[in-house]
């Protein structure tokens, strides 16, 4: 890290100050809090998302720990039903929201504009606002676990209401907490970064791409970045809807959900699910991407069947809204409705299919290298197989009437979100590691780590299909001993364990890597796309000069036409330089700002009715006051934000490709 | 863009600078509208799943509505489209007066249209009993036409940033003068939709005259002061950094309204003349 | 470069010994056989009727045609994993292999062949969602229609086809009980699926896989027990704090049985006669106290399990040695504390509905939604403390506490000692 940073403290020349509408400084250090807090480096953006997620990541394992830990014998008593819904209730929303999706975003950040030959986002100012809107959102989805350990803050615990939060379920009459509420905005928040993040994305890939990057010549990783940021555009105003609505039920009277004003809770469901489907290829689409990196460079040989592999993706996005409703084939839809919904969860499997039969060609024929970013690879194809497998079980909608809210669903989607989506982001940044840090992961320890977390992942969920299909309910807190259940149970809680140590040990190495790994050059693994042009850790600005681009896999065509490639580098350092040097863009306060108002209007705002407390005092008789300050200083932070302008300043090289003294740029 | 600036020659339909010729702003503005899309979807859908299937003691839509006005407030919404095409237009040009015209004028429209939504609501409210939360066709009703209404007012709001922005001095500076400037703005507006056009249309409807300036005298008269210090600002002289490069940010804008007028349209249609279909 | 390779051996020791460790220390735990049970009272593979039997066929359709892809996938997908694999240090950084790009008559092919398959399964699958829908016409004459409601947290069935006579005013209602459902086996059921408060599901795994109960709408499945049994069956959709004890049992019995049961439950509560006990008068008698975490199940004794209808059956006849001054004072109790007010006890003082009826409740299996067996013990622990049992019930919360301001008080009318637990238990099991 400390290479990284030191090779990004250079500031370089700001452009000539007079023409902005600047209230006070931008801020312009590199390094320490505030280089941090306002940075607009997509690749520190990308750290940043990554930490975090990684931290939530371990948090939602602790709770899935100690939800196995309650279900390791029969009427075990570890902890409360309360408690226990509070655990499944988070442990859905963390893995989900708060662990999945951010690591995902985390590498958008750090590889999209690389891989397009770009230096930064189309937008890098609102890049950085969805970053901390998203801090926001984890704040005020976990904020309620702090009435556990300070009985004074009345949040009622955490949220208790399963993740999909089912009508009327989340009625006042209900679940009264406050937790709930923090739940609806913390969600709603959240919905605001990753759409805000996504539309950034949208242009930043079909905009700025390299010359000669034509779409079809676009990294598969990149393309899948692309279908997941239309998916969560398109996807996300559902669920917005449906929290806005649920919020107006909990504190203005409406009666959207409510049943005894004549609403209707399965419009929840139908609007919960048009959101939630999507997100499950949100979820998988991304770790899709990397498979599609990682198996080729370590078959040494290009993707099978690339456009078909890219087609089948958004294939899949695509019919990936219209399958919404095989999440509720017990609701009673109809005959007509099921036998529908059954058959385009069917045809969903094709493409699907189709891209595990791509990569199996891509190893075809090739001379597979197993370092550990392929062995994670190779797991998820397995894993995600059986997921897949159990998942075209799902699709005979009445063989779901037995099996839908039972653990053989919870089996199935792990297979498909641990198997999956975790094993393709392990695999990512066990890859990538050495792009960012500049040092390698130890192959041993990698591996070691590898086993323990496969032979775990399959112990724990295995017998799950068996436990479901031996009648266990999910979201149950407790059994009792003569259902047949214990054996399994005892079994998939050892197996949890072992997969616990195995993440631990994961990342246990990363952090070892990180301070001791051995250092490592710009290929370490005769990688295929631009990222493994460029310097490890990357210089703040990429590229010496934007690459052309001439083939599908970039870099692999430069290597192959190492003369070419010189000469034609030459000339476009040269080009840039005359057209001014490299232009970065102005780091900024007021994307932090604009969240900080954003956290002090939604926490407040969720809890409007209520009298302020403080030190056992009403000081306010209710939280407007508060509500509307945080507003105003998020719409202060806009109208700032929007006068301060993107501004910029410019960077030169030396022959060498290190910056030196520059001279003054031009608007 | 340093490109156009560079080479003095203004494209308003590519930016060379971008791999698809479509300028970042813009295909960002496409790309919300196409998110925005599904809100409104999502928001029609809730309202037409309890129309078509109305829970007991619901309101009656044909009994509450006033399609009269309604439909003048929407023939009000569709000209200022109009408007909004207009400045678009004077900006290309380069005509930096004609453009402040025109955006005031597809404010000022816009502000009638919610002026009306408000005159609307409080008179479903107050006369026709139909509140929030007393029924589900006032839940589903009122957050879409609220929600619909709130996009008007945002559009309001960044027209008006967009009109302060035009008397940027290119000399640099002008902070405080920008901030009154867009303040003084918000208050016309404001005091405009909430005060003056609900008052005149119950003024139409017999109430009278005399008797509507003396119950809004006070915010008619905030109002006058802001429209007195817009008009000063407005006489602002000297070298504006504004011009035919900006015209993509007044484009960008004028996407997002025409958007919310059709948005409109098929609110008025499925929301109003159902019944009527 | 022999660092590496020496590496990859301390890896496969490392993982054989792994998986040795793991595979001990579990199966020292459980018997393997025991971790991939099919035979629980849940099972949804011991089917006993032909809703779930179809289930189950088209399951293992789907079980056979994902086995079939993935062997054949699988197999292939192993086999280019070792065949082309860099066989040596070397292999690993010598000249890349050919750099192929694809071949769409391969992909065609497979994804016909995929397509193919799918509809393999998928004509099973729209026999079945019409199948398991409703009642099959030439059965529907002589279908029975049972209305179940679903209550945070436990279950009650309506008979709306035997009307029964209420004793306070002369009106009629549909027969009511409460988490035990009795049916005639061979008959088809159609079940009507209302909730009074959020979304349950009803399954019974053996007989027909679950539908949700959701407010606002009218759902209804329908099943068919082979032959007369006892059936478990839970909510399967989560319904707040003690979704996982919202249980219930079907029992099917042979026609006369049946008819015998219902003549019984029609009758009001049995009645014993109060005048020879003196008000004040508390009888005394002890019960042992209930060990509960000793790992046993609560639901059944071993006994009991080994033969469940044979144990339902024993339910229904009266106890021997019955002590009428008890009953009569846990009859007076049962007014005394207001129990009255939230449960239904035909012909005897209950009126309320918020709670399960309670008529006959002596002649029912379990307590508490199907969490714990019938017997004094449990019966008096439950009394004693409900919310161990289930946490958050509305007779615990709102009977034995009331809400004052946002906290929860105890409720000085409702506090019961032991002697007055023991002879609201022996009332209660005085109700056959």
């Amino acid at each position: 890290m400390a290479e990284a940073l030191a090779k990004s403290s250079f500031t370089g020349t700001r452009h000539a100050p007079a023409k902005t509408f600047d209230l006070f400084p931008r801020p312009t250090t590199k390094t320490g809090l505030i280089g941090w807090l306002t940075t607009v480096d997509h690749k520190k953006i990308g750290m940043l998302y990554g930490g975090f997620a990684i931290m939530f990541f371990l948090i939602g394992g602790i709770e899935a720990l100690m939800i196995r830990t309650q279900l390791i014998v029969p009427n075990n008593h570890f902890v409360s039903a309360q408690l226990y819904n509070e655990l499944f209730t988070m442990h859905g929303t963390t893995m989900i929201f708060l662990a999945v999706m951010p690591l995902n975003a985390a590498f958008f950040n750090l590889l999209v504009p690389i891989q397009i030959g770009a230096r930064d986002v189309a937008f890098p100012r609102l890049n950085t606002f969805s970053l901390w809107v998203w801090v926001v959102g984890a704040i005020l989805l976990n904020i309620g676990w702090l009435s556990h350990f300070v009985p004074a803050w009345k949040f009622g615990g955490a949220p208790s209401m399963g993740w999909f939060g089912y009508a009327p379920l989340t009625s006042r009459a209900f679940t009264p907490q406050l937790s709930t509420d923090l739940w609806v905005f913390g969600l709603q928040v959240l919905g605001v970064s990753s759409i805000v993040a996504s539309l950034n994305f949208i242009v930043t890939i079909i905009n700025m791409r390299a010359p000669g990057l034509t779409m079809m010549r676009l990294p598969v990783f990149t393309w899948m970045a692309l279908v997941t940021s239309f998916l969560l555009i398109l996807a996300l105003p559902a669920i917005a809807i449906a929290l806005l609505e649920v919020m107006f039920d909990r504190n203005f009277g409406t009666n959207f959900f409510e049943v005894s004003g004549g609403g209707q809770p399965i419009l929840w469901q139908h609007l919960f699910w048009v959101f939630g489907h999507p997100e499950v290829y949100i979820l998988i689409l991304p770790p899709m991407g990397y498979v599609s990196e990682i198996l080729p460079t370590f078959a040494r040989k290009p993707l099978f069947g690339y456009p078909i592999v890219v087609f089948s993706g958004v294939a899949i996005g695509f019919i990936g809204f219209g399958v919404w409703s095989h999440h509720m084939f017990t609701t009673g839809m109809g005959t007509i409705a099921t036998a529908a919904f059954s058959i385009a969860t069917m045809a969903i499997a094709v493409p699907t299919g189709v891209k595990i039969f791509n990569w199996i060609g891509t190893l075809w024929g090739g001379r597979i290298v197993t370092r550990v970013p392929m062995m994670f690879a190779l797991g998820f194809i397995w894993m995600f197989m059986m997921g897949g497998m159990s998942g075209i079980m799902h699709a005979a909608a009445p063989a779901d009437a037995q099996q839908q809210d039972s653990y053989f669903v919870i089996a199935h989607f792990h297979y498909v979100l641990i198997g999956g989506s975790t094993f393709g982001l392990l695999a990512a940044i066990h890859f990538w590691f050495p792009k960012f840090f500049g040092r390698m992961v130890p192959e041993l320890w990698g591996k070691v780590s590898f086993w323990l977390i496969f032979v775990g992942f399959n112990c724990t969920f295995f017998p799950m299909h068996f436990l479901g299909l031996n009648g266990m309910p999910r979201r149950t807190w407790t059994y009792d001993s003569n259902m047949g259940w214990n054996a399994g149970n005892l079994f998939a809680s050892c197996g949890a364990y072992l997969l616990g140590i195995g993440i631990f040990t994961y990342f246990a190495v990363l952090v070892y890597s990180f301070f001791k790994g051995k250092k490592c050059g710009n290929d370490p693994w005769d990688g295929r796309t631009l990222e493994w042009s460029i310097p490890s850790p990357p210089p703040e600005h990429n590229f010496a000069s934007i690459p052309k681009v001439h083939a599908r896999d970039a870099f692999w065509y430069e290597k192959t036409n190492k003369e070419e490639i010189a000469k034609e580098k030459a000339e476009l350092i040269k080009d840039e330089e005359s057209h001014g040097g490299i232009h970065m863009p102005d780091q900024s306060w007021y994307p932090f700002f604009s969240a900080v108002g954003l956290l002090i209007g939604t926490y407040n705002m969720a809890q409007i009715h209520l009298p302020v407390m403080f030190g056992g005092k009403e000081i306010l008789s209710s939280h407007m006051a508060l509500a509307i300050t945080g507003g105003v200083i998020l719409l202060l932070s806009c109208y700032l934000w929007a006068l301060e302008g993107p501004a910029g300043y410019h960077i030169h090289l030396d022959a060498d490709g290190n910056p030196t003294d520059s001279h003054g740029g031009h608007y | 863009m340093s490109s156009h600036a560079a080479t003095g020659h203004i494209d308003h339909h590519h930016d060379h600078t971008t791999s698809t010729g479509i300028p970042n702003k813009k295909l960002l503005w496409w790309a919300f509208l196409a998110s925005d899309c599904m809100f409104f979807g999502a928001l029609i859908s809730t309202h037409l799943v309890y129309r078509l299937n109305p829970p007991p003691g619901n309101a009656n839509p044909t009994q509450v509505f006033n399609i009269e006005l309604t439909s003048f407030s929407t023939f009000i919404l569709l000209m200022s489209s109009l408007l909004m095409a207009l400045a678009v237009n004077a900006i290309q040009k380069g005509n930096i007066k004609s453009t402040r015209l025109m955006l005031l004028g597809t404010m000022f429209f816009g502000c009638i249209f919610l002026g009306g939504q408000v005159f609307e609501f409080g008179h479903f409210v107050h006369q026709k009993h139909m509140t929030l939360s007393n029924s589900i066709f006032g839940s589903t009703f009122y957050t879409l036409t609220g929600t619909h209404g709130t996009h008007v007012a945002i559009g309001v709001l960044l027209l008006g940033m967009m009109y302060v922005r035009t008397f940027k001095p290119a000399a640099g500076g002008g902070f405080l003068l920008n901030f009154v400037h867009l303040a003084a703005i918000c208050v016309v507006m404001g005091v405009s939709f909430i005060f003056v056009v609900p008052g005149l249309i119950e003024v139409i409807y017999g109430h009278g005259f005399g008797e509507f300036l003396g119950e809004k005298a006070k915010p008619l008269i905030v109002g006058a002061i802001g429209a007195i210090t817009l008009f000063i600002l407005s006489r602002q002289r000297g070298e504006v950094d504004f011009g035919e490069k900006n015209a993509i940010d007044i484009e960008t804008i004028g996407l997002y309204w025409h958007f919310v007028d059709i948005v409109w349209i098929i609110i008025f249609t499925a929301v109003y003349l159902l019944e009527y279909l | 470069m022999t660092r590496l390779r020496s590496e990859h051996r301390k890896v496969f020791r490392f993982a054989t010994a792994l998986s040795a460790v793991v595979s001990l220390a579990l199966l020292s735990g459980c018997k393997l056989s025991e971790v991939f049970n099919l035979s629980g009272p849940q099972s949804t593979m011991l089917t006993a009727g032909p809703v779930a039997k179809s289930q189950w066929d088209l399951f293992m359709v789907t079980v056979y045609v994902t086995t079939f892809i993935f062997v054949v996938v699988g197999g292939v997908l192993a086999y280019a994993q070792i065949k082309f694999r860099a066989k040596s240090e070397a292999d690993e950084h010598a000249e890349p292999p050919p750099q192929g790009h694809g071949n769409p008559l391969i992909e065609i092919g497979l994804i016909a062949a995929s397509v193919g398959l799918l509809v393999i399964i998928a004509i099973p699958t729209l026999r079945d969602i019409w199948y398991t829908h409703d009642v099959p016409e030439a059965e529907k004459a002589n279908a029975m229609d049972v209305t179940v409601t679903g209550y945070q947290w436990w279950f009650k069935f309506e008979y709306p086809t035997e009307m029964i006579k209420l004793p306070n005013n002369g009106g009629e209602a549909p027969l009511v009980t409460g988490n035990e459902l009795v049916v005639p086996a061979n008959v088809p059921i159609r079940v009507q699926l209302r909730t009074v408060d959020v979304i349950h599901s009803f399954w019974i795994p053996k007989l027909a896989g679950k539908v949700d109960m959701i407010p606002n709408r009218a759902n209804f499945l329908w099943f068919k027990a082979d032959k007369p049994g006892y059936y478990y069956g839970q909510c399967a959709e989560y319904c707040g704090e003690s979704h996982a004890i919202m249980r219930f049992r079907v029992i099917a019995l042979s026609a006369s049985e049946y008819v015998k049961w219902l003549n019984n439950q029609k009758q009001p509560a049995k009645s014993v006669s109060t005048d020879d006990v003196a008000a004040n008068e508390m009888p005394h008698a002890q019960f042992a106290s209930l060990k509960l975490e000793d790992g046993s199940a609560l639901s059944g004794s071993p006994e009991f399990d080994a033969n469940p209808l044979e144990g339902w059956k024993k339910q229904q006849l009266p106890e021997a040695g019955e002590k009428a001054d008890q009953i009569a004072a846990g009859r007076k109790l049962f007014q005394e504390k207001t129990c009255y007010s939230c449960h239904t006890i035909r012909g005897h003082e209950g009126i309320g509905v918020a709670g399960p009826d309670l008529t006959h409740v002596g002649a029912r299996s379990t307590i508490a939604a199907g969490v714990l067996e019938n017997t004094h013990e449990h019966m008096h622990a439950w009394i004693k403390d409900p919310s161990h049992f289930k946490p958050g019930n509305k007779m615990f919360f709102g009977g034995y506490n009331t809400l004052e301001g946002d906290v929860w008080k105890p409720n000085p009318k409702l506090q019961l000692n032991e002697q007055e637990i023991d002879a609201l238990v022996t009332y209660l099991h005085s109700l056959k």
